[in-house]
Parts: structure tokens; sequence; C-alpha cells
């Protein structure tokens, strides 16, 4: 094939309107998410990430049954999953980490009981793995409204939010208020996980809030560029999964996956100064300087 | 009465059906036993990782022709042990390492499964196809699980003293290495097992609410070993039969039946239930 017929073949799935719908929705979402990211990692938070995306999922399937929003049916069950954990938490001696997993599995498993005994109505294929290339209007309308709101609240907030997650005293002290900073932040990464939802699935929502910053952290200590980076990251990875998806034939959400999968591992070689070859380098010197 | 015979036993006129109930009473008591010390151990969610992990294996098995068995517990294994090597090598914390890997390894899963011509559906590995397990099936099911469950009884002890305390484990010469590795390796076998029966998502409750739920009941560990897989058999069987009757997704049924019966230890547990506990607190503080 000639230079200008591979070129051309480059450029095709930018002159189709789902796909380029479908990219600037996966770079929004995946911004997004990566902002949300930074925060995640740092706190241990990594998994509340998963257990959200999982538990929506009766909301989400309850919401194309009766034909509503389905961020307002997702945004229910996300509730009543954080109340749930809440108050077993409280009341249980069981750990957190099986009181999340025991409530978010159950939630999952009766979303796919609806969606197995409605099967006209709701696509579990398209919960779990996402479905931006055939993603409709609507649903299009409501992703960017989150995702854009979402944006909007973070850029006002986010050095207190860092001030109250790195020290949640100091961050009383110079009177933030951390309470309702926190449910502020907890009510975006929801509502961003319905979005993360639609794009790549509830079983890959985990890697959207979590990857792009940790691959920040490994090249950063400074946290305003780590968001920067981590926003980058989501960007780019989300735009670029999208439009190789096309050659793919689908498998949207994989794609971006393996991508910021891939450029993690990269970054744990290769990353300038918490590398491994870096430390191996480090190491080096230490034992020469030592001989 | 004889309404309620009826509404067991019609189910079970199928063959598919006895099959299905038979290899659903199989995974669910593997995955009690192992619940147990995953709630001890505070590993519930290694089993989510393991499970999602699994998906490239089964792929990559396919296209090679291998056994799918073995492609998942390979890709379960190396989920546990790529986590622990880049939490060691890194300073990002372990819960993220273990997010980031085996979404990645799932999302790599999905890629090379669109590219690959099979006939494996994706949708019955996420979720299992109980009612379509074959004669072949049940008997590897059985295989696996059956030997799983054995190491696990024979090395309980050594097992609940690792998972319990694994610093006076080392300290009266266990081998902890060993016993760490041997328990992932055994989840990823249980996983494998379950593959057939409810799929890689569904496994994560069954390795979940059975052990939640004994927990809530006993102190001893023997009792709470025989507790879960009581509550597992009983979902089990209960599940298979109800899914027949809703025409639902019969992995999804027992997952929801386990949690009912969480809930009702929850809540009714004589020692720790929330509704039996309140009154004795009143009690002390009058």
């Amino acid at each position: 094939m000639s230079e200008g017929g591979i070129l051309a073949e480059l450029l095709v799935p930018f002159s189709y309107g789902y796909m380029l719908k479908a990219m600037w929705v996966s770079a929004l979402v995946g911004g997004v998410c990566a902002f949300l990211s930074a925060y995640l990692m740092l706190k241990g938070w990594s998994l509340m990430g998963d257990a959200l995306a999982h538990s929506i999922v009766p909301g989400v399937a309850g919401a194309y049954i009766l034909g509503a929003p389905f961020a307002v049916g997702a945004f229910f069950a996300g509730l009543l999953a954080a109340a749930a954990m809440q108050f077993v938490k409280l009341k249980s001696r069981l750990r957190e980490d099986a009181v999340i997993g025991l409530i978010f599995t159950t939630l999952f498993a009766l979303g796919l009981l609806m969606a197995s005994i409605w099967p006209t109505s709701v696509s579990v294929q398209s919960i779990v793995l996402g479905n931006i290339l055939a993603i409709s209007d609507e649903d299009v309308v409501q992703v960017a409204i989150i995702a854009g709101v979402s944006f909007v609240v973070m850029a006002f907030i986010w050095k207190d939010l860092m001030v109250t997650f790195f020290d949640e005293n100091h961050a009383r002290g110079i009177g933030i208020d951390t309470r309702r900073l926190k449910i502020v932040f907890f009510t975006l990464l929801s509502a961003c996980t319905v979005a993360a939802l639609q794009t790549v699935g509830a079983c890959l929502v985990i890697a959207m809030v979590v990857t792009p910053g940790a691959t920040a952290y490994l090249l950063t200590d400074r946290f305003g560029r780590l968001i920067l980076i981590s926003i980058g990251l989501g960007v780019g990875t989300s735009f670029l999964g999208a439009y190789i998806s096309y050659f793919l034939d689908g498998a949207t959400g994989g794609v971006i996956v393996t991508l910021q999968t891939v450029l993690f591992l990269v970054a744990f070689y290769l990353a300038p100064k918490h590398g491994v070859l870096a430390a191996r380098r480090r190491r080096q010197v230490a034992t020469e300087a030592a001989a | 009465m004889i309404a309620l015979v009826d509404w067991i036993v019609t189910p079970l006129s199928y063959p598919f059906m006895q099959r299905a109930l038979i290899v659903s009473l199989i995974v669910a008591a593997v995955c009690a036993v192992l619940s147990c010390y995953l709630v001890l151990k505070g590993w519930s969610l290694m089993g989510d990782a393991i499970s999602h992990a699994v998906l490239p294996g089964l792929v990559i098995a396919y296209v090679l022709g291998l056994p799918l068995a073995l492609g998942a517990f390979a890709a379960g294994l190396s989920c546990a042990t790529l986590t622990g090597y880049l939490k060691d090598n890194s300073r990002v914390k372990e819960d993220t390492v273990m997010g980031i890997v085996f979404s990645g390894m799932f999302g790599f899963g999905l890629v090379i499964f669109t590219k690959v011509e099979t006939d494996l559906h994706l949708l019955h590995i996420l979720f299992g196809n109980v009612l379509g397990v074959t004669e072949r099936d049940l008997i590897e099911a059985a295989v696996i699980a059956g030997g799983t469950l054995l190491v696990v009884l024979v090395k309980r002890r050594d097992l609940l003293l690792y998972c319990f305390d694994p610093n006076h484990a080392r300290s009266i010469g266990l081998p902890v290495a060993w016993l760490h590795y041997g328990l992932l390796i055994l989840l990823s076998l249980t996983i494998v097992a379950s593959l057939k029966a409810v799929g890689i998502i569904l496994v994560i409750a069954m390795l979940i609410a059975p052990g939640a739920t004994a927990y809530l009941l006993t102190d001893s560990f023997e009792r709470m070993l025989v507790i879960a897989t009581a509550v597992a058999l009983t979902s089990a069987a209960l599940g298979t039969i109800v899914s027949f009757h809703v025409d639902g997704a019969t992995g999804a049924c027992i997952v929801l039946i386990q949690a009912v019966f969480f809930a009702l230890a929850f809540l009714f547990a004589p020692k720790r239930g929330i509704l039996r506990a309140t009154p004795r607190l009143a009690a002390i503080e009058d």
C-alpha cells in the first residue's frame, strides 16, 4: 500500500460520527477519572472504585428496565451500597475488605439477575464491558454533563482536597470543611464511576480511577504536577484507545485499560527517580562508592 | 406440601438441571472452605483480583490449544506474583497495584478475545453457564475441587495459623512462604474449578459470603468451616432450583441466596446479631 493509502486508512475513524463521538467522550471521561485517581491511590481507596462500579449495576439495569435515565438509577444504587457498607462495617466484626466485597458482589448479582429476567431492556454485555461505540445520544448528554461538572468542581477544590487528604487536622486548622469536602469528593467519584461504566464497563472502571494516578505518582513528587500528568495520561490513553478500537472492531475498554497498564509498567521500570532501573543504578553507585 | 415437593422435584427431572445442581454443590463447597481462610486473612479482595486476571489465560490457552484450566491457573497465579513484585519494587500501595494488575490483565484479555476466532462465549466465562455443563466439565470441576479441598483439609491447621498470625507461624518453624503461595495456588485452583458453574465474576461472592456469614455465628474455626459449607451448599441447591422457576441467571440466584443468609446472620446471630446485641448492651448500661 502506498504511503497516502496508509494515511488515508489511519484517518478513517475520524470520518465517522460515531467514532468521533466515542473518542471525545472517552477522552473526557478518561480525563476526569484520572483527576480523581490522583487522590484515590494516595489514600489507599483504590478498590472503592471497583466496588462502586459493580454496585451501581442493579441501578443501571433498573433504570433501563423502567426507562429512566441511567444516571439516576446508578446514583441510588451507589448510595444504597455506600450506606450498606458503612452500616455492616459499624455493626459487625468483619474486616472492611470482606464487607466491601460482600456488598458489591451481592448488588452485582442482583443486577445480573434483573438483566437475565428482562433481557430485552438491558444488555449485560454493554454494562459489564461498556459500549461506547454504540452509545446513544441521550447517554452521551448524561456522560458529558457528569464529566464536565466534575471537572469544574475538581478544578475549584483540588487544592483544599489535597490538604485534606494529606493532613486532615491541618486542613481543619486552616478552616477547611473537611467533612463536606470528602462528601463532595465521593459524590463526584460515584458520578464519574457511572460515566466510566458507559465507556469501559463495570469491570474496568477501576483501571480508569487508579492507573493514571499511580503512573503519575511514579513520575513526580509534586502533587500539582501529578494531577496534570495523570489527566494527560487519562485523556491520551482514552482517546487513543477509542481510536485503536476502531481497527479491532470493539473492546474499547480493553484497549484503553491495556494502554494505561502498559504505560504504568513503562514508568515502573524507567521512571527517572522512582523506577526500578533508577533504583538499581543508585544501588550500583552506592556499592562502588563503598568499595 | 405436595406443591413444595413438586417445586423441588420438577426442575430435577431434567438431566441438565441435575448436572447443574451437582456442579453448583461442588463449587459451593470448595469456595466456602476457602472463604473461611480468606475472611480471616483479610484477602477477600484477592479473590476479586485473581478471578478477573484469569481471562487472558483462558483466551491464550484456547489459542495455543492447551487445556483452559491450565491457562486460567497460570494467569491467576501470575496476577498474584506480579502484584507482589510490583508492590515490593515501587512506592505504590498494595491495593492500588492489585487494581492495576488485575484490571490490566482483564482489559488485555478482552482485547485478545475480540481478535481471536473462538467458540468461547464471553458471557459464559464471566457468569458461568451452569445449565450447559457437560459430563466432562462436571468431572473436571470435581477433580480440581476435590483435590483442592483435600489439600486444604489436610493442611487446615497450618493454614489457619498462617492466616491468623503469620509471625507466630514463622516462629514455630512453619514454612510461611510455602503456605503463602500454597494458599494462592489453592485459591487459583478454586476459581478454575468454578469457571463453568458461576464464572469469574460471581465466584468472588462465593469466596466471601459463606465465610463472612459463618464468622458472625461462631468463634471456633472448625465450626466456622462447617457452617460456611452448610450455608454454601444450601444456597447452591436453593439457588439452582429458584433460578429454574424464575428463569433467571443461576449463579446470580445462588449469590443472592447466600446474601440472604448473611443478612439473617447479621440480624439474628445469637451473640453478634444486631437485633440481639442491643438489649444486652442496654442491660449492661443499666
